[in-house]
């Protein structure tokens, strides 16, 4: 059977168009997806059912023992704490919540270590963006920045920038100019038009002195700023300035590197200056799937986007204080439950160390790194494969993910409603 | 007055505890009063032992002094208006947010946020201060707006962002974009510093020790000499990256 | 069977030209009846005021631009913070509320209906989504159409049946209510950063105006047979002497329909500026009223702003943009592709701005100024003039002179040179407030026949009982009262359920989202047109098949079929 126009849940550009042959309960060929798309879909390994750490090594428990177990960790805890989200579905995600309600966790998803400085950023000046689609039609100004397209998100450069036919731009490759910016040659600066080379950690003042230069004080800036020189970069001002529509792309290179959320705010405000001269946008390239979907379910159901504490009974948010790695390094949390995503391989070691010294429940499809930390396992479906439900593009559009197959396991919101009801007493939310 | 609170041994030592209710004036009343313990609600007296001396018939003539392992307890002195609160220890986060009169001394260190919002009074850090010393919260557009911050050790990253009014004065080095976004208000650094007052609007800023990293748009207008601090210095305005009018002062 | 019995109520019931008479309300499963048994359970509503479930006609509670207005401002959610009670969850937020801030909110100023007022197509999903989480109000969604590339070609072609085929297609794709126009034309060309300063200036690439927008889809509107009539956000909002676009609106509009008007123009307060610049703005409502007046095919709602601190959202980009480049605050922007743009910025209306306290006047004035209360219904566009929990106070003034007296008296002096407000006598009745706050918009929405905005037999049991007594309470003195009584309802029923009590809600909601499927002949419709189906696939970027929002977004969705026209 050869299903269409299925969603690639895996990352945040939640492509649509891919084509999957499935038979006997198997995918069988993956078409139109990227690399990252096949793997997603034909390595799909998962316990056969809910494991338990004991004395001995794991032993398989049913479910109901396993979300009885649960419920009792989280229900003792004096500082429980939900992570992860990102690559489930917002059905699960505003469960999640609920739980976290009801029990007075702090809960966080993966923000916390990808764009949880751009959010804080966007906080501070706002964030002039716009759907892909605008994007794809209009630019002739593409710039990634920090961020290497080429291998973390394949097809953005197909799909809806350098190399996609827009309605006003029909001859893409010819009519986009492509700037990259980073500090070292990625793959992607290989097709740029454009490679500025920044020295590490300086980022921030060439977006300042970028700004200044749109604004007219070029006279004020020395003759290279962190490794860029000036003639440089009053050609890439000017690039910008006289571009129809310019679209910034960025990603962890600046988010993640010195002064953080500091960066993204100066390219947002250089965005934000640039509009008086002609249209520009800026957006995040966001890594998982759904991790978007994840700000935005947390967002209408608690106001904040990620790292939001019920400890008090309200929601209470202080990225730095309420994120899952702050609250772990310093080891405030006593019981932890992880779903759909691998704190075990992405945190700083002493953050993810802490994991093991408390009970620790994993809600995952696959057994990952964090399965090495905890007490128990559940595995679930996958959103997108085996399971429907939305998920957020990076832009901001709300997608559908396609149930493909089914493979027999419970839906992970539905464990977690399961849960809820037992700390509720056998109510729902 | 003088209210002693002295921590008991905790079973978990690392939970959190937000204690907002530790200034001067809720004393008056009395010690029950209660805070919060992860997300357990608890009795003063359940996490300190307290004693009390004296009595007092106005809030201005308490003092509350603070023993034993106080470095996770968050809030002390929020919302003070009076009185003082003395740490003979390290003090958890939020130390005297929103604090408008009264004085609070932290003999040891303070964690991020000290003095967060704060509109008046006087905080004294006589150890160092974390992250986010004398700042504001996430997307208000004013940090602190009043009162006087004096740390006499070093500070982490972004002390005084958006600092908006008042005297911040660290003696020793600060972190990471001291005084970024700064917009009124007066910030002295006696040590190093790297990459100040980025982004700043207005207000002043003072660094006696090495500035690294000096951002590229600060514009230099000429030399000064600062009798206050005996040195001759170079006078920057800027940030220029955007429409700052504010004044960087750096050791010539 | 639930069965209730109302009695004693005190019941203002303007679309059964009940005017405070004392009389009962039997409830069963959810509508009103004739009578109940006496099994049913009894609500004295010791002649307390008792009006048809509150309706709002156009606010922005949920979907993308309000996420993001909450998602970039955690200042304002520590504003307004409540924790889990009962049934309510937690809340967060003032002016930008948690979707269950918001439902409680409104609950307890009795409001049932609520009207999303801008929602992309693209984006449905989301508002969906967000409507599921808002559960103590029938909702509905004002679908956004002003840069709508199909629409434009349609309406270049001057082919009023192509464009009802396309805005039926996309309707049902979103699950959307009504056509809503943001600055038509305005929000396509700010997608190369423009903006359009007339409506009889060309869109960009597209060839076709504002005002042939406008007039199209108004034809295209009452040729579907849509319950609701176009809704309008003109062009030129919050610009000094605007109203004369406004004006020029107006006159474009004919009268299409017996029953309702033809274009209902959304915020007016917005769109009613004299002057050339910042420095000499004045109000010019009595020109926009005297056309109101004399137009029974035109229904506006204030737009009222009130003073303090909120956030403006519109689709509106380069209004927000211009808005920016004024305040220096934070400005976010989203562009949605063929469809539309929005922009966001918080604000501060203050007194001591001569421009705000104009502002403020002019919303005043348009109510006092119309004539007939059907026409100027009351709302704040939530939350671009003020959040709605401030209508208590907008009622207060409309009924009170001396309440607008003193509040004039606090304001920049040049509010009276600039204004009419201090002369104008005229104080609102209940009734009045009644129509402008539910029956009219029940009848501007195209609701009354599924039942909302009115009491009688067979309506939804949709029921605000207020803890106000209209034979002791003197509204011209007695303001506060006034207020006070209009923040929360002793009772608001919802459905045939007491959701609320005294501002608390003590029920799990159970909402319905109402949606026009609107039929077209089979040779019209779009997802059989080549043309359509192949731009989509080429502009878009997602595929045509996984664009319409699926039924398990609506769990209660209340589909409303239109006849097929010829
Ligand atoms: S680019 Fe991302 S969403 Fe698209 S197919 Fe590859 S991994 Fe999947
Ligand atoms: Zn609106």
């Amino acid at each position: 059977m050869i299903i269409h126009d299925v969603i690639c849940p895996f990352c945040g550009c939640l492509c649509d168009d891919l084509e999957l042959e499935c038979e006997g309960g198997k995918i069988i060929k993956v078409q139109n997806g990227c690399a990252l798309a096949e793997s997603t879909f034909m390595t799909d390994t998962r316990l056969p059912a809910p494991i338990r750490r004991t004395e001995s090594g794991w032993e398989e428990i049913s479910y109901n023992e396993a979300i009885k177990e649960t419920a009792e960790i989280l229900q003792g805890a004096d500082r429980p704490l939900l992570y992860g989200w990102s690559s489930t579905h917002g059905e699960a995600q505003s469960v999640g919540v609920h739980i976290a309600e009801l029990i007075g966790a702090v809960i966080d998803n993966t923000s916390t270590v990808c764009h949880g400085p751009s959010i804080l950023a966007i906080q501070e000046v706002g964030h002039p963006g716009c759907t892909l689609g605008q994007v794809k039609n209009r630019a002739d100004v593409i710039i990634y920045w920090g961020c290497n397209p080429i291998e973390a998100h394949p097809r953005h450069m197909s799909r809806y920038t350098t190399y996609a036919t827009g309605f006003f731009v029909p001859d893409a490759q010819r009519e986009r100019t492509v700037i990259v910016v980073d500090t070292r040659r990625t793959d992607t600066a290989g097709i740029a038009d454009e490679f500025v080379q920044i020295e590490h950690g300086g980022d921030y003042a060439v977006l300042s002195a970028l700004r200044a230069i749109v604004r007219g004080k070029a006279s004020v800036i020395p003759a290279k700023v962190a490794g860029v020189s000036k003639e440089q970069l009053i050609r890439i001002a000017e690039i910008c300035k006289t571009a129809k529509f310019g679209a910034i792309f960025f990603g962890l290179g600046l988010t993640m590197s010195r002064g953080k959320y500091k960066n993204i705010r100066n390219a947002i405000e250089l965005t934000d200056e640039l509009n008086r001269h002609t249209k520009f946008v800026i957006s995040p390239l966001r890594g998982h799937g759904n991790v978007y979907g994840s700000n935005e379910v947390f967002t209408w159901m608690t106001g904040y986007p990620f790292a939001v504490d019920f400890a008090r009974g309200i929601a209470f948010y202080n990225p730095g204080e309420t994120t899952a790695v702050d609250i772990l390094r310093r080891g405030e949390c006593d019981a932890a439950l992880i779903v759909a995503s691998d704190p075990g391989a992405n945190f700083p070691r002493a953050a993810a160390a802490h994991l093991a010294k408390i009970p620790t429940v994993v809600i995952d499809p696959h057994v990952n790194a964090t399965t090495a930390l905890a007490r128990i396992h559940i595995p679930c479906t996958a959103a997108g494969i085996d399971a429907a439900g939305t998920a957020y593009r990076m832009d901001g559009v709300p997608i559908r993910l396609k149930k493909v197959i089914d493979r027999g396991y419970p839906d992970d919101a539905e464990i977690l409603k399961k849960i809820y009801d037992r700390l509720n007493g056998g109510k729902g939310p | 007055m003088r209210v002693i609170l002295e921590s008991k041994v905790r079973a978990k030592p690392n939970l959190p505890i937000e204690a907002e209710a530790i200034i001067p004036r809720n004393f008056l009343k009395g010690t029950d009063l209660l805070v919060y313990e992860g997300n357990k609600e608890r009795t003063l007296s359940e996490l300190f032992w307290i004693f009390v001396e004296g009595t007092a018939v106005s809030p201005e003539n308490i003092e509350v002094i603070l023993k034993g392992d106080t470095s996770r307890i968050k809030r002390v002195g929020e919302y003070m208006d009076t009185g003082s609160i003395v740490i003979e220890g390290d003090i958890g986060m939020h130390c005297g947010n929103f604090m408008s009169g009264g004085t609070i001394e932290i003999r040891g260190n303070a964690d991020s946020w000290l003095g967060r919002e704060m509109r008046g009074g006087t905080i004294l850090c006589r150890g160092n201060a974390s992250h986010y010393c004398a700042t504001g919260y996430r997307g208000e557009k004013k940090g602190m707006q009043g009162g006087k911050v004096e740390v006499f050790g070093s500070t982490g990253d972004f002390c005084a962002e958006y600092l908006a009014g008042g005297t911040v004065h660290i003696h020793g080095s600060a972190g990471d974009f001291p005084g970024v976004e700064m917009r009124g208000g007066e910030l002295i650094i006696e040590g190093d510093a790297t990459r100040p007052c980025g982004n700043m609007k207005s207000g002043s800023c003072v660094i006696l020790g090495t500035v690294h990293d000096m951002l590229p748009t600060f514009e230099k207008t000429r030399q000064r000499v600062l009798p206050e601090w005996k040195i001759t210095a170079d006078v920057y305005k800027g940030d220029v990256a955007n429409r700052g009018k504010g004044t960087l002062c750096v050791r010539s | 069977m639930t069965e209730i019995w109302v009695k004693n109520a005190c019941v203002i019931d303007p679309l059964n030209h009940i005017n405070g008479e004392i009389m009962d309300i039997a409830i069963r499963d959810g509508r009103i009846v004739e009578s109940v048994s006496d099994r049913a359970d009894v609500i004295d509503a010791q002649r307390c005021l008792t009006l048809p479930g509150g309706i709002d006609s156009h606010t922005h509670v949920s979907g993308t631009k309000v996420n993001f207005g909450r998602y970039m401002s955690p200042e304002d959610m520590r504003a307004g913070r409540t924790k889990r009670k009962g049934k309510m969850h937690v809340t967060s937020g003032y002016y930008v509320p948690t979707t269950f801030g918001n439902s409680y909110r409104y609950s307890a100023m009795g409001y049932t209906t609520l009207l999303e007022g801008a929602m992309a197509p693209l984006e449905a999903r989301h508002t969906h989504e967000e409507f599921t989480a808002t559960p103590h109000q029938d909702m509905m969604a004002n679908t956004l159409f002003d840069g709508n590339w199909a629409v434009m070609d349609a309406v270049r072609e001057k082919d009023v049946r192509k464009t009802a085929a396309v805005v039926a297609w996309t309707l049902k794709a979103a699950r959307g209510y009504g056509i809503k126009l943001t600055n038509p034309g305005g929000t396509e060309a700010w997608g190369f950063g423009e903006d359009l300063t007339g409506i009889h200036e060309m869109v960009p690439h597209f060839a076709v105006t504002p005002a042939e927008i406008i007039t199209t889809m108004m034809r295209a509107n009452e040729l579907l047979k849509l319950p609701h009539s176009v809704h309008l956000h003109c062009n030129n909002l919050g610009k000094p002497g605007n109203y004369q676009t406004t004006l020029e609106t107006f006159d474009i509009v004919p009268d299409l329909n017996p029953d309702r008007q033809t274009l209902y123009a959304t915020h007016v307060q917005f769109h009613a500026y004299g002057g050339g610049t910042w420095k000499n703005i004045c109000s010019k409502a009595e020109e926009i009223t005297s056309s109101v007046n004399s137009r029974p095919q035109i229904v506006m709602d204030m737009g009222q702003i009130m003073f303090g601190r909120t956030m403006t959202m519109t689709a509106d980009g380069p209004m927000e943009f211009n808005l920016h480049c004024l305040h220096h605050n934070k400005w976010s922007n989203h562009d949605v592709e063929l469809e539309t743009g929005s922009g966001i910025i918080p604000v501060t209306y203050s007194k001591k701005s001569a421009v705000n306290c104009i502002m403020w006047a002019i919303g005043l004035e348009l109510a006092l100024l119309t004539k007939n209360p059907y026409q100027c219904l009351l709302e704040t566009d939530n939350p671009n003039g003020a959040p709605f929990v401030k209508y208590p106070e907008i009622i207060g003034l409309l009924m009170s002179k001396r309440y607008r007296d003193e509040e004039c008296a606090t304001l920049h002096p040049e509010t009276e040179k600039r204004t009419s407000l201090c002369a104008l006598e005229r104080e609102l009745n209940w009734h009045d407030i009644a129509v402008m706050t539910r029956a009219g918009q029940a009848k501007a929405l195209g609701i009354v026949n599924q039942g909302k905005g009115h009491l009688g037999i067979g309506a939804e049991a949709d029921i605000a009982i207020y803890p106000i007594r209209t034979d002791s309470v003197d509204p011209a003195r007695e303001y506060r009262k006034v207020v006070e009584g209009f923040q929360k309802t002793r009772y608001t029923i919802k459905r045939g359920r007491v959701v609320s009590r005294d501002g608390d809600i003590i029920v799990d909601g159970a909402n319905a989202t109402f949606w026009v499927d609107a039929m077209v002949p089979e040779d019209l419709k779009m997802e059989n047109d080549p043309e359509f189906i192949k731009r989509f696939e080429q502009f878009y970027t997602v595929r045509m098949s996984n664009y319409p929002v699926q039924d398990v977004y609506l769990p209660r969705g209340r589909r409303i079929e239109t006849e097929v026209f010829t």
